[in-house]
C-alpha cells in the first residue's frame, strides 16, 4: 500500500465512519433533534430526560458495541481465512460460533437447576465475565479440535468439512440439552442466539472492550506470522518462526474474538466471511499489518450500517441484525469478487 | 426448535406470532353461532356470547361442534359430531369424524386445558398430558403420583404409539389437525379425535374462559358448567363497569425487553382487553393485530420512563433480578415507586404457575387483582390471587 491514493482513501474511509456511527446515535424509532443528541453526547445539559436516557443508554452503548463486534467479527474472520488458507472459512463457518453457543448454553441451562441461575442472575457483572469465559473456552476447544484433526489431513477442503462436522455436533448437544432443559431457561437461550447489538449495557461494554481489544492487539501483533503463514509452513520456518506457536496464538487471539462477542450479541453471521475479503479489495493489499486494523475499519463500517438499517426507518420494530449482515454483506461481496475474478491471496 | 408447553403460552403471551386479524373468510360455512332449537341432549344446550372460535348444534341426542381452523391465512371450519354411547351416526355427516358422549378420558397438552376440565369438574378424567411436570391441579397432581396419568409429550415430542395405545376419548391440542407435523395426521387416521383448543386466539378475557363449553359439550355437563360460567361472567361484568370508568387511568407496560426487542400485546389482544376494563392506560391499545408488536426498546422507553405500572416483568421475582437483568430498568418510574407485578403469585412448589391454568377460567379474578393494583380504593381491600408486588 503505497502512493496518494490508499491514505486518501483510508481518510475518507475513517471520515464515514464517523458519519455513520453518529448517525446511528442521531437516528432511531425516537425522534430526537440532532441538536439535543450532540448536546446529550458531550455532556451539555438537555431539557428532556427521556432523550437523555435513549441516547446515553439505549443508542451508544448499541453503536459501541456494533464498533467492538465489527472490528472482532472481521479480524477473526480475517485471521480463520489466513490459518486455514481457505477463502471461505469464518468463526460461523468452522464451528467456532457454535462453539461458543455450547460454552453460553452450558452457563444458561446450567443444568436446569434453579440454584444455578440465581446464583449466575445474582453474580451480575461477574456473571457476563462467567458467559464470556465460557464462550472463549467453547470457541478456543472447537478451533483446536478442527486444527488438531485437519493437521493429519493438509487439505483445506477436508478441514472446512470437519469444521462443518463438528459445528454440526455442538448445535446438537445444545439440542440436546435444550430438549431437557426448564422452559424459561429455553426462552432466554433462543432470544440470545437471534443475535442482537442492543443488549450491551453500558457497564458491561468495558468488558466486551477489553475482550476484542486483547484479541484484536494480539492479531496485529502476529500479522507477521499471518503473512508468512499464507505463504506456507515451510516458508515460516525459512523465516524462522514457530509454525505451532504462530497457530496458538492465532487460535487464543480468535477465540477471544469470537468467543467474546457471541457470549454478548449471540452468534452474528456473514460480517467474518465478508469484510476480510471487501478489506483485500478495498485496499489491494495482502500485509496483515494493514489488514488487520483495515478490517476493524472496514467491519465497523458494514455493522454500524447494518444496524442503522436494522431499525427500520419511520417504525418501531426491529429487524434481527443477522438479516441485515447478509442481505447487505452477500452483494457486496459478490460485486467485489466479479470485478477481480479469481482470488489470488491463497 | 422444541417449544415446550408452558413456554409456547409465554410465546403466545409475551408473542412472537402475530397472529392474523381473526376473521372468518368463508361465509358459507361459518359456524352458526345462534344456536338451533330442538330439544338438545339430556344435559341441556349451551349459547356461546364471547368466543368466536367455536360453536355447538344442539339437536335431538345429538350435538355438533363446529371449531374455527387456521391454517397460516386461511380460515376454514372443522365439524365434530357428539354421539352418545352407541346411538347410531345420524345420516348427512359423511367423514365427520365422531365422538363418543360423555368422553370418559382426556389427554390435553397444555395447562389451560388443565385449568378448563378442572372447572368443568372432570379433571378426573384427564389420562394423558403433555407434560407431568408443570401441574397445578390437586386432582391431577394426585392421579399423576399414582401412576394414572401419562405423560404423552407435545408438539413434535408427541408420543403418537402410547395415545394410540391409550385411544383416549379425546385429544385436545393446541394447534389444529394439519399443522406442523404429520403426526396430528396419523392420530386422526388411528381414530383418536384431536380438538384444537384454540382460547388463546380469543380477543376478550370472558372469550377465553368461554372455551370451557367446549368440554362441557364433550363431557355432557352443560348443566353444571352454564351457571358456573354464568356467575364468571356476572362478576366479571361487574368488575369491569367498575374498572372502566375509573377516573384517572394510570399507564401500564406489560413484559421485558430482551436484547432490545420489547414485545408488547397489541391492541387486539385479551391481555389489552384486560387492562382497558381494569381502568389502565395502554399507550399501544389502538395498534392492529391480535398477538404482540415486536419494537425497539427505544421505541417503548419513552413510555416506560413514567408509565406508573410495570405489569408481567418476565420471569423474575425480585427488583434485584430485575436491575440485574439490565440496569436500565432501574431508571424506569415504576421501578422506583415499586409497582411492578407480577402474575406468579401463585406459583407452586415444583415451579408451576397456576395463573396460566386456572387463570384461563377465572378473568373475573385476574381483572379484580389488576383493578385492586391500579385503583386501590375502587374495589374492598383484600389480598391479590395471582399477582405479587415485587420488592
Amino acid at each position: 500500500m503505497s502512493g496518494i491514493y490508499p491514505k486518501i482513501r483510508l481518510i475518507g474511509l475513517l471520515l464515514l465512519l464517523l458519519l455513520v456511527f453518529l448517525l446511528d446515535i442521531a437516528v432511531g424509532p425516537v425522534k430526537i433533534p440532532l441538536g439535543d443528541v450532540f448536546r446529550i453526547l458531550f455532556s451539555f445539559p438537555s431539557g428532556d430526560s427521556t432523550w437523555q436516557f435513549i441516547v446515553q443508554q439505549i443508542r451508544l452503548p448499541k453503536a459501541c458495541t456494533a464498533v467492538l463486534a465489527g472490528c472482532g467479527l472481521s479480524v477473526s474472520g480475517l485471521q480463520m481465512q489466513t490459518l486455514f488458507r481457505n477463502p471461505l472459512a469464518d468463526p460461523s463457518v468452522l464451528g467456532i460460533t457454535s462453539g461458543s453457543s455450547l460454552g453460553v448454553a452450558t452457563v444458561m441451562l446450567a443444568g436446569g437447576n434453579v440454584a444455578t441461575l440465581y446464583a449466575i442472575r445474582e453474580l451480575g457483572l461477574s456473571g457476563s465475565w462467567l458467559i464470556t469465559a465460557a464462550a472463549c473456552l467453547g470457541a478456543g476447544i472447537v478451533m483446536l479440535l478442527v486444527l488438531v484433526l485437519s493437521a493429519r489431513l493438509r487439505d483445506n477442503v477436508m478441514m472446512l468439512i470437519i469444521g462443518i462436522m463438528i459445528g454440526s455436533v455442538t448445535l446438537s448437544i445444545i439440542s440436546i440439552w435444550q430438549y431437557f432443559s426448564a422452559p424459561e431457561l429455553v426462552k432466554d437461550y433462543l432470544l440470545w442466539t437471534f443475535g442482537s447489538l442492543g443488549g450491551v449495557t453500558n457497564s458491561q461494554l468495558p468488558i466486551l472492550g477489553s475482550v476484542i481489544g486483547a484479541g484484536v492487539i494480539m492479531a496485529w501483533l502476529s500479522s507477521k506470522m499471518l503473512d508468512a503463514l499464507l505463504l506456507g509452513e515451510n516458508y515460516a520456518r525459512s523465516m524462522g518462526l514457530n509454525p505451532q506457536r504462530a497457530r496458538l496464538m492465532i487460535i487464543c487471539s480468535s477465540s477471544l474474538l469470537a468467543g467474546g462477542i457471541t457470549a454478548f450479541c449471540g452468534p452474528i453471521g456473514f460480517v467474518g466471511i465478508a469484510v476480510p475479503h471487501i478489506t483485500r479489495q478495498l485496499f489491494r493489499a495482502s500485509s496483515h499489518r494493514v489488514l488487520v486494523p483495515a478490517c476493524c475499519l472496514t467491519g465497523t463500517l458494514l455493522l454500524l450500517l447494518c444496524d442503522l438499517l436494522s431499525q427500520l426507518p419511520a417504525s418501531q420494530t426491529i429487524l434481527p441484525i443477522n438479516i441485515i449482515t447478509a442481505l447487505i454483506g452477500a452483494p457486496v461481496v459478490i460485486t467485489l469478487l466479479l470485478r477481480q475474478k479469481n482470488i489470488n491471496a491463497y | 426448535m422444541i417449544i415446550h408447553r408452558r413456554f409456547f403460552f409465554g410465546i403466545v403471551f409475551s408473542a412472537i406470532v402475530l397472529v392474523p386479524a381473526f376473521s372468518c373468510r368463508d361465509k358459507t360455512r361459518q359456524p352458526a353461532l345462534e344456536q338451533a332449537s330442538g330439544t338438545g341432549t339430556s344435559s341441556g344446550t349451551t349459547v356461546i356470547r364471547y368466543a368466536k372460535g367455536f360453536s355447538i348444534d344442539y339437536h335431538d341426542h345429538y350435538k355438533v361442534l363446529h371449531l374455527l381452523n387456521r391454517t397460516g391465512d386461511k380460515t376454514d371450519t372443522l365439524h365434530y359430531l357428539l354421539l352418545p354411547e352407541g346411538a347410531v351416526i345420524p345420516s348427512g355427516y359423511p367423514g365427520t369424524p365422531v365422538i363418543r358422549t360423555p368422553v370418559k378420558s382426556l389427554a390435553v397438552l397444555s395447562s389451560s386445558h388443565v385449568g378448563l376440565t378442572e372447572f368443568a369438574g372432570v379433571a378426573d378424567r384427564i389420562t394423558g398430558l403433555g407434560s407431568l411436570q408443570y401441574i397445578n391441579s390437586p386432582v391431577v397432581r394426585q392421579r399423576i403420583r399414582s401412576g394414572i396419568v401419562k405423560e404423552v409429550g407435545v408438539d413434535n415430542s408427541l408420543n403418537i404409539e402410547l395415545l394410540i395405545a391409550m385411544h383416549p376419548g379425546a385429544l385436545l391440542t393446541m394447534s389444529n389437525p394439519d399443522a406442523a407435523t404429520g403426526k396430528n395426521r396419523t392420530l386422526a387416521d388411528a381414530g383418536v379425535p384431536l380438538i384444537p383448543i384454540a382460547e388463546w386466539l380469543e380477543t376478550t378475557p370472558l372469550g377465553r374462559a368461554e372455551w370451557v363449553k367446549v368440554i362441557a359439550a364433550l363431557v355432557d355437563r352443560e348443566d353444571i358448567v352454564n351457571p358456573r360460567f354464568d356467575s364468571v361472567e356476572k362478576e366479571y361484568l361487574r368488575l369491569a363497569r367498575i374498572g372502566s370508568t375509573a377516573t384517572g387511568k394510570p399507564s401500564v407496560i406489560i413484559g421485558m425487553p430482551y436484547k432490545g426487542s420489547w414485545f408488547m400485546p397489541a391492541g387486539g389482544s385479551y391481555m389489552v382487553r384486560l387492562l382497558h376494563d381494569a381502568g389502565a392506560a395502554y399507550h399501544w391499545e389502538d395498534t392492529k393485530g391480535t398477538g404482540s408488536l415486536s419494537l425497539n426498546f427505544e421505541a417503548v422507553a419513552p413510555e416506560a420512563l413514567k408509565a406508573g405500572y410495570w405489569i408481567n416483568a418476565g420471569s423474575v421475582n425480585s427488583k434485584a433480578e430485575i436491575s440485574a437483568r439490565d440496569p436500565r430498568f432501574a431508571r424506569f418510574h415504576s421501578f422506583q415507586a415499586g409497582t411492578i407485578y407480577n402474575n406468579t403469585r401463585r406459583t407452586n412448589d415444583i415451579g408451576s404457575n397456576d395463573y396460566w391454568e386456572s387463570g384461563t377460567i377465572n378473568p373475573q379474578l385476574i381483572l379484580a387483582d389488576l383493578i385492586r393494583i391500579l385503583h386501590p380504593d375502587l374495589l374492598p381491600r383484600d389480598s391479590l390471587y395471582y399477582y405479587k408486588q415485587l420488592n
